[in-house]
């Protein structure tokens, strides 16, 4: 492809690259939590972002409620329906081999999403509400991505902050650090693996909120969040929640560039090797650090 | 095995191969499917079920298979046969190339490698537009006659789970087994796990590979989003549970009795099969984690190799 690549274009693609990232990297970080406290890989993670993509979508086309403002009903919805998942299901196969947990996140990626689709069709349906861009010299932002952006950013911070400075907080970070230590000290593992699922689908929730506004909503559209969730993991270090951050970032920014010069196809392959790599060289992800 | 069960296997093997004169063509297909399944779960069983390695993308091998069979009947005219069994080679080499790196990541990792594997040959096999002829895929000519099909995938039915009885009654199958319950441990007494995990995965990819090959033959068409769906490992894996995992038996009960309640039951409820589908995974993994044979072999004291 023998196309000019002017450095607007280098510009535009690292914007639009850390402005996809921050939603990677705040439902990488729900992903992260729960993987981080339970070592499940929570395979539904993209059916519970879709839940909360429904859950905007129908605020908005039946009461017309501000798609972010229903940010406030999705995040506590998804973290219930996470407390559920937890009780009723994965706590059965936390410390089962992973091949349990896989199978049964499985099972309900793909039970959910059918229920979706039995209720509310597979049709597409988009959250009209913010459209448009603005230009700030060569770069065009897109109003939508940057408000999500915005808000991605801001709901990654106050995780942040509960993860660092509340006691429940520093009891999940203990318990991702060393389940059997943490629970000699006197916190109640279980509990954490409820909060911990819940938070993770929250966020979940909250990404599906987000995305409701920039791309269409259908019963599967989780799917492709899901294996973009594990690289970020993967480049961010497991259970290292700002190391899953700043994965996100990178990925998007990653994709950002590899999309200007390849197609969207071959990122994928470019993303897969990175995956590979990162696993074989660095397994405790790009930034070393503490979970 | 006893004299008798020797007995009763041939017995059955006979009567499937005179089976496709005496019924209808509609059993004729369903036993083709039946047995691709029985080949796809033993397959997956000889990695996972032995070695404990969760081969989160083993359609890949399927895939490949399926893409070499079409390509080579397609573009340089082989028979159905030898193209079929050259997939082999592609999903073997496919095999060595990501097992070499990826066998060394341990627990979720490797399935997470395994999984992103199956979307990445997916994805070269969009790209490669001239060759593969990108989403609309490879058509074939329509097969005139399905019993050379027929015989030609239970033959690979029978020779995968032949297989798996020889593994589990050697050596090599118990130092796999030792991979499976403690890697370090296996290790240290001296068994060079690497190397078996690598020559149980290219095990587990050879016969994925021959009846992808035959399945492009069958199915006479193939695109890549129809033959790379994770729901394929899925299945293969839920058959080989349900039925048992690291044994001879368990993929291919698993195999047969699914197959058969997905066509009595499941064809039934077309809207919510998918639902109900779900819902049967997570029923498998909770309740019956050993899967039959598992729970019949603990209970009933029955040999190891079953």
């Amino acid at each position: 492809m023998p196309i000019q690549i002017t450095g607007a274009m280098m510009l535009q693609g690292v914007v639009s690259g850390l402005l996809a990232g921050g939603l990677y990297a705040m439902v990488a970080l729900g992903l992260s939590l729960i993987f981080g406290v339970m070592r499940v890989i929570n395979i539904a993670h993209g059916a519970l972002l879709m839940l909360g993509a429904y859950t905007t979508y129908w605020l908005f086309a039946l009461y017309g409620m501000n798609p972010f403002l229903s940010l406030l009903i999705s995040f506590p919805l998804l973290f219930g329906v996470g407390v559920l998942l937890q009780r009723w299901f994965v706590h059965r196969v936390v410390n089962a081999p992973e091949l349990s947990s896989l199978l049964l996140t499985f099972g309900i990626s793909i039970f959910i999403p059918n229920l979706a689709m039995l209720a509310w069709t597979a049709d597409y349906r988009s959250v009209e509400f913010l459209t448009g861009s603005f230009l700030l010299g060569p770069i065009a932002f897109s109003k939508p991505r940057l408000v999500t952006f915005l808000f991605a950013l801001g709901i990654a911070g106050l995780a942040f902050l509960f993860l660092l400075k509340t006691k429940l907080g520093k009891a999940i970070r203990a318990t991702s650090q060393h389940r059997e230590v943490a629970q000699v000290c006197g916190i109640n593992v279980r509990r954490i693996d409820l909060i911990a699922f819940g938070l993770g689908a929250g966020l979940a929730g909250a990404g599906g909120s987000l995305v409701s506004v920039m791309f269409s909503v259908f019963p599967e559209m989780g799917q492709i969040y899901v294996f973009k969730s594990f690289l970020v993991i993967v480049l961010g270090g497991a259970g290292n929640y700002p190391g899953a951050f700043f994965g996100g970032l990178l990925l998007g920014l990653v994709e950002g560039l590899a999309s200007l010069l390849l197609t969207a196809q071959l990122s994928e392959v470019i993303a897969y090797i990175l995956l590979v790599l990162v696993l074989l060289v660095r397994p405790t992800g790009l930034l070393r650090g503490r979970a | 095995m006893k004299p008798l069960t020797w007995g009763i296997g041939l017995l059955v093997l006979a009567a499937l191969a005179i089976m496709p004169f005496f019924v209808t063509s509609y059993i004729v297909s369903f036993t083709i499917q039946t047995f691709m399944w029985v080949a796809l779960a033993g397959s997956w069983n000889l990695i996972s079920g032995f070695t404990g390695y969760v081969s989160f993308g083993h359609v890949a091998f399927f895939g490949t298979g399926a893409y070499t069979g079409a390509l080579l009947i397609s573009k340089a005219g082989w028979p159905w046969l030898p193209a079929g069994l050259a997939g082999s080679v592609t999903a073997a080499a496919l095999a060595l190339l990501i097992g070499y790196p990826c066998l060394r990541l341990k627990g979720p990792y490797f399935a997470i490698a395994m999984l992103g594997l199956n979307e990445v040959v997916r994805a070269l096999i969009s790209y490669f537009e001239d060759f593969t002829g990108g989403g609309s895929g490879i058509s074939l000519p329509p097969i005139l006659s399905i019993e050379p099909v027929y015989y030609a995938m239970g033959l690979s039915a029978v020779s995968v789970t032949l297989l798996t009885y020889v593994i589990i009654t050697s050596q090599f199958g118990l130092r796999l087994l030792s991979i499976r319950e403690d890697e370090i441990a296996a290790e240290a007494m001296g068994i060079n796990t690497a190397r078996l995990k690598l020559y149980a995965f290219l095990l587990s990819a050879v016969f994925p590979g021959i009846v992808g090959g035959f399945y492009a033959w069958y199915a006479s068409h193939i695109e890549p989003l129809g033959t790379f769906p994770l729901l394929t490992t899925i299945t293969m894996i839920i058959m080989c549970l349900f039925g048992g995992k690291g044994t001879v038996w368990g993929p291919v009960l698993g195999a047969v009795l699914l197959s058969v309640f997905q066509e009595l039951v499941w064809a039934r409820f077309l809207f919510v099969h998918q639902a109900l589908f779900g819902a049967l995974i997570v029923a498998v993994v909770l309740l019956l984690p050993k899967g039959i044979l598992g729970v019949l072999q603990e209970r009933y004291r029955l040999p190891r190799a079953i």
